[in-house]
């Protein structure tokens, strides 16, 4: 009898946690990947000319002595922009991304914030040079003083 | 069975508040327009990014900040939170002028004395650089009288900080500077009874450097004083110096030159305001009676301070952009 009672038990709580924590599963990403079944959308994107590269802006981290690394397209293109890429900075979560008109660009920054915002980062920034957005989100403290975003974003700027 | 029951319920609420816990774990977001400094909760110093973005957390005294469309401008002295990078002397209060934020009109730093901030104003901006410090020579916008109330306890926040301030002689304001003193602002700011709105005047004066005695009976709260410099300036300077030579040698009695007995503050008893340790940095410049660790008047200190300050490097353009 006590046996089954705690059998019981178990399976109540593991439920409840199970439910809580679905619950709690509110924010999609914006750009979730597509499914191997999901139909072949755009033509692979292509960057934007006349504003800095995602490749220049991480030479430009290189050389303010930071340490990007893992970046990688994204696709499909998330937050508005005509090319995006993912990776990280000094092991802070970072995106750069480039657009072809600054209404997109003026939208997909917006909303990367909010969605960050919503998702509760410790520091959270988006910075835009001409059609090109940098966006960093330091999710575990790495940076509390923000001197490496603080430095990604002064080479940033100096493109 | 029932007591099965009752452990059930009792993991099921714990489950429920865990999970509630979690949820208002995720902070909202604080959005910040620029540097500011961080709260000794989350950490300590000075956050450095000198662009808008958030933070989990909320400011550590409003009373430091100008809130601009949901977004919080740090609007006082960095300088004792940390902040390492270039600073620029000022002298009393001045339109916010850090051209790197757009604050939706004229806003007001409604510090008093000598302070720094991290930005130099811009050319256009009515300010004259003398002595090493930025003196605002233009004109006061009704908006700054009207605000006044709210934001000069800003001055409350310095007025109990020991830190390394700006030291600026007012023997160099400009003849333009026309200075507007605001006298009170809540408490841990008080004016010494009998202070003068001199810019001659080295002893008990404005400036978060000042703890002296209480406001004595005259005492009314916050009021605003008005100071016209270009006219009295030479004469100011010339009470301050014969009230230490007599003044000195026989300790620090009564009030400031020009003091009268009786006045409606009050009579002045006192020693001299609470001297910050490190030197005459702050808005209380030493002056006579051996409590002053200055030296003999005027000597040491007149000039130098003013930014950018050579702790800070001193090169804001290489800094900023």
């Amino acid at each position: 009898m006590r046996r089954t009672s705690f059998n019981l038990a178990g399976v109540l709580v593991a439920g409840v946690l199970l439910f809580g924590a679905g619950c709690h599963k509110e924010t999609a990403p914006a750009a979730a990947p597509a499914g191997p079944g999901a139909p072949p959308a755009t033509p692979p994107p292509a960057h934007v000319d006349g504003t800095p590269h995602t490749d220049a802006v991480e030479g430009a981290w290189r050389t303010a002595g930071l340490a990007p690394e893992g970046f990688a397209a994204l696709q499909p293109v998330p937050y508005g922009a005509s090319y995006c890429e993912e990776g990280r900075v000094q092991s802070i979560d970072t995106v750069v991304c480039e657009y072809r008109d600054q209404d997109a660009l003026a939208k997909g920054q917006a909303g990367l914030m909010d969605q960050w915002g919503r998702e509760g980062g410790h520091t959270g920034v988006a910075y835009h040079s001409k059609l090109t957005m940098i966006a960093i989100v330091d999710r575990a403290r790495h940076d509390p003083n923000g001197k490496i975003i603080h430095q990604a974003i002064d080479a940033f700027r100096k493109l | 069975m029932r007591r099965t029951f009752v452990f059930v319920g009792f993991l099921v609420a714990c489950s429920v508040g865990l999970a509630g816990t979690a949820s208002v774990a995720h902070a909202e977001a604080v959005q910040y327009m620029s540097r500011h400094p961080i709260p000794k909760r989350v950490g300590h110093g000075f956050c450095e990014i000198d662009v808008p973005h958030f933070h989990d957390y909320p400011p550590s005294d409003p009373r430091l900040y100008r809130q601009v469309n949901g977004q919080n401008y740090f609007v006082g002295d960095p300088t004792p939170f940390g902040y390492d990078g270039p600073r620029y002397s000022f002298y009393g209060p001045h339109p916010i002028a850090d051209p790197n934020v757009q604050l939706g009109g004229t806003s007001y730093c409604y510090l008093e004395g000598p302070h720094s901030h991290w930005y130099a104003p811009p050319p256009q901006a009515h300010f004259e650089m003398k002595g090493g410090a930025y003196w605002y020579t233009g004109a006061y916008e009704p908006s700054f009288y009207a605000d006044q109330p709210r934001f000069v306890v800003v001055n409350d926040v310095y007025a109990p900080m020991v830190y390394e301030r700006p030291v600026i002689d007012v023997a160099f304001a400009p003849p333009a500077f026309h200075a507007e003193f605001l006298v009170g602002g809540g408490p841990g700011w008080r004016y010494a009874p009998g202070w003068r709105e001199n810019p001659g005047w080295r002893g008990p004066g404005p400036g978060p450097g000042w703890r002296g005695p209480g406001p004595g009976p005259g005492w009314r709260g916050p009021e605003r004083r008005e100071m016209v410099m270009r006219e009295r300036h030479e004469e100011f300077r010339h009470e301050e110096h014969r009230e230490w030579e007599h003044g000195h040698d026989h300790g620090w009695h009564g009030g400031p030159p020009g003091h009268e007995p009786g006045g409606p503050h009050g009579g002045w008893r006192g020693g001299p305001p609470g001297h910050e340790p490190g030197g005459p940095h702050g808005g209380w410049h030493p002056g006579p009676g051996p409590a002053a660790h200055a030296g003999p008047p005027g000597g040491g200190w007149h000039g130098g301070g003013g930014g950018p300050h050579p702790g800070g490097g001193g090169h804001g353009n290489q800094f900023h952009r």
